[in-house]
């Protein structure tokens, strides 16, 4: 009897001993998955946006006052890129000082022109559109941008003005 | 070697990828949606002051009208827009989606009139319109009542009263 029950002690344990391992083998498959998922993901990135093409562009509000953005349309050698439709949480968000990534565009080096178009309001409720086209120039290193919305006093008005990081 | 073949599995994996994301983009987009079902993400521009986006409605009781066709039709949906204002306190909020056909003009209400056009990219219309959705705070489709709008009135305000009631139960019992 008591060698009986000293045998199932010693399988409980194996099999105890067993289960661990198997435990311990699933944590290494699973951190294996996590880390090749990691090694995807940087590739991704590098091919997606190597830093010879990428080109990044953000949005700023200073105060405005005198303008409320409603939509905004980014095109590049006049086809259009990127487009985005604003809530009002999102405008209460710029007015706070955030910086809106626009999106990242994958351009070659060299020069671009570059048109962006924000619809929005102005202070009287009015419907308003802002316009800018500037021409950049891609160089091998990324290139980042701000498009700045910012009150025009002398007019009571807004522009946008383009600015680089 | 190895490289080369790492490198060329991960593009053709990219491009499966972005493939099929898009395919299944479009035919979330597209598929007709039934109770239960998770309402997909949109953003459109409103016709009276910011654009509203779905996501950020959780949360909330949505009631999301669409419009078939409407030139100025601001008479025939003033019923649904007083029961979403009646409903507001209970955390109801109710949004029209209005499609501009032609020279028409959009139902001036106090309410979001949100507009599709297509050539917002993060928009998608419904197809089966005139239509009522009563999306819930997690963003399912709960109920869904196509057919013209006035005759489904009664029964729309029926179905929300029970609805937003079932609602304040579940919160209430949680």
């Amino acid at each position: 009897m008591r060698l009986l029950v000293l045998v199932g002690v010693f399988m409980a344990s194996l099999v105890h001993a067993e289960d661990a391992a198997i435990r311990e083998d699933v944590m290494s498959v699973k951190n294996a998955v996590l880390d090749l998922n990691r090694d995807l993901y940087e590739l991704e990135r590098q091919l997606l946006s190597p830093a010879t093409t990428r080109a990044a562009f953000h949005i700023t509000l200073n105060h405005g006052e005198y303008f409320e953005p409603l939509s905004v349309e980014l095109s590049v050698d006049g086809q259009a890129e990127i487009q985005h439709l604003y809530t009002e949480r999102q405008v209460k968000a710029l007015r706070m000082g955030a910086v809106q990534p626009l999106g990242d565009l994958n351009l070659a080096p060299g020069k671009h022109d570059v048109t962006l178009i924000v619809r929005g309001v102005d202070h009287l409720g009015q419907g308003r559109e802002l316009s800018i086209t500037e021409s950049v120039t891609k160089t091998s290193k990324p290139l980042i941008t701000e498009f700045l919305i910012v009150d025009y006093e002398e007019l009571q008005s807004a522009r946008v003005e383009l600015k680089y990081w | 070697m190895g490289n080369v073949s790492r490198w060329t599995s991960v593009m053709l994996m990219l491009f499966l990828s972005s493939f099929s994301a898009n395919a299944s983009a479009e035919e979330e987009r597209g598929a007709a949606l039934k109770p239960g079902d998770m309402v997909p993400d949109f953003t459109m521009p409103a016709t009276n002051g910011f654009g509203q986006r779905l996501a950020e409605a959780r949360g909330s009781f949505l009631m999301l009208i669409w419009l078939g066709r409407c030139d100025e039709c601001s008479e025939r949906l003033v019923r649904y827009q007083l029961l979403a204002e009646s409903m507001a306190l209970e955390g109801m909020k109710g949004w029209f989606v209005w499609t501009p056909r032609g020279d028409d003009r959009p139902p001036k209400m106090r309410l979001p009139v949100l507009e599709y056009d297509k050539k917002w990219r993060q928009s998608w219309l419904f197809e089966d319109r005139p239509a009522v959705m009563l999306i819930n705070a997690d963003g399912r489709l709960d109920h869904l009542i196509t057919g013209d709008l006035k005759d489904n009135y009664k029964e729309t305000e029926q179905v929300v009263m029970r609805w937003i009631s079932q609602g304040r139960d579940y919160q209430l019992s949680e």
